[in-house]
């Protein structure tokens, strides 16, 4: 089974994601799940894509350590984030986040909380790329 | 040896990833900050987070800088 908290380069399957999460417990209640998607627009105007850098073994360390704090701070089950890094064309995925429970608030809240912690905690950092070339900002939301 | 390294925004207004500085005993990643800023003021403009090792630091006297350690000057994240 692959790692729970992953930062790839590659696209992701949530139905993969969710299978893992499933196999974890038959005491699972209820999974909540969040589909980050690159966007084709901003501030700046129209998005072709989206360049994701990230310090690669704080940002993962940090991941970790949000899955471990949800799964405490909420009782969850299990917990499963995945981001992608590179480039990532408007449109296309770019983070899955999936929790369980055995029940449906505190893994649809633990989702949420997750993902706010991670837009302020992990070190991964976003280049908006505009339709026809340059970078447009940051573009963060 | 002292390896200080950029990403995102920060890297783009450096021009580069990496910088190797030489160690000095009693060093503070305060004085890398001190001796960089003045070479890189946009990209410091940017800086709001700093790590030694993969740890957070805070702007206050912490233990000298160790030989080989790794110095990250950050941007606020925007990951997500």
């Amino acid at each position: 089974m692959r790692d729970p908290v992953r930062l790839q380069q590659e696209g992701f399957s949530q139905d993969e994601e969710i299978r893992a999460l499933r196999a974890e417990s038959k005491r699972i209640g209820g999974i909540a799940s969040f589909l980050g998607c690159a966007r084709d627009f901003s501030g700046e105007g129209k998005v072709g894509a989206i360049d994701f850098d990230a310090y690669l073994p704080m940002a993962l360390a940090e991941l970790q350590k949000l899955r471990a704090e949800a799964i405490e701070r909420f009782g969850l089950i299990g917990a499963r984030i995945v981001h992608r890094l590179g480039n990532i064309q408007a449109g296309d995925d770019i983070v899955f986040i999936a929790t369980a429970a055995e029940h449906r608030a505190p893994a649809l809240e633990a989702c949420r909380w997750l993902i706010d912690e991670l837009k302020e905690r992990v070190p991964i950092w976003k280049k908006e790329i505009v339709a026809d070339g340059e970078m447009a900002g940051t573009g963060d939301q | 040896m002292i390896r200080v390294l950029f990403f995102g925004p920060v890297a783009e207004r450096v021009g580069a990833r990496q910088l190797d500085l030489p160690f000095r005993a009693g060093l503070r990643w305060q004085d890398v900050r001190d001796m960089l800023q003045p070479r890189y003021p946009d990209a410091f403009a940017l800086v709001s987070i700093v790590a030694v090792d993969g740890e957070r630091v805070r702007d206050e006297p912490g233990p000298p800088l160790s030989d080989r350690c790794e110095i990250v000057f950050m941007s606020p994240f925007s990951g997500g």
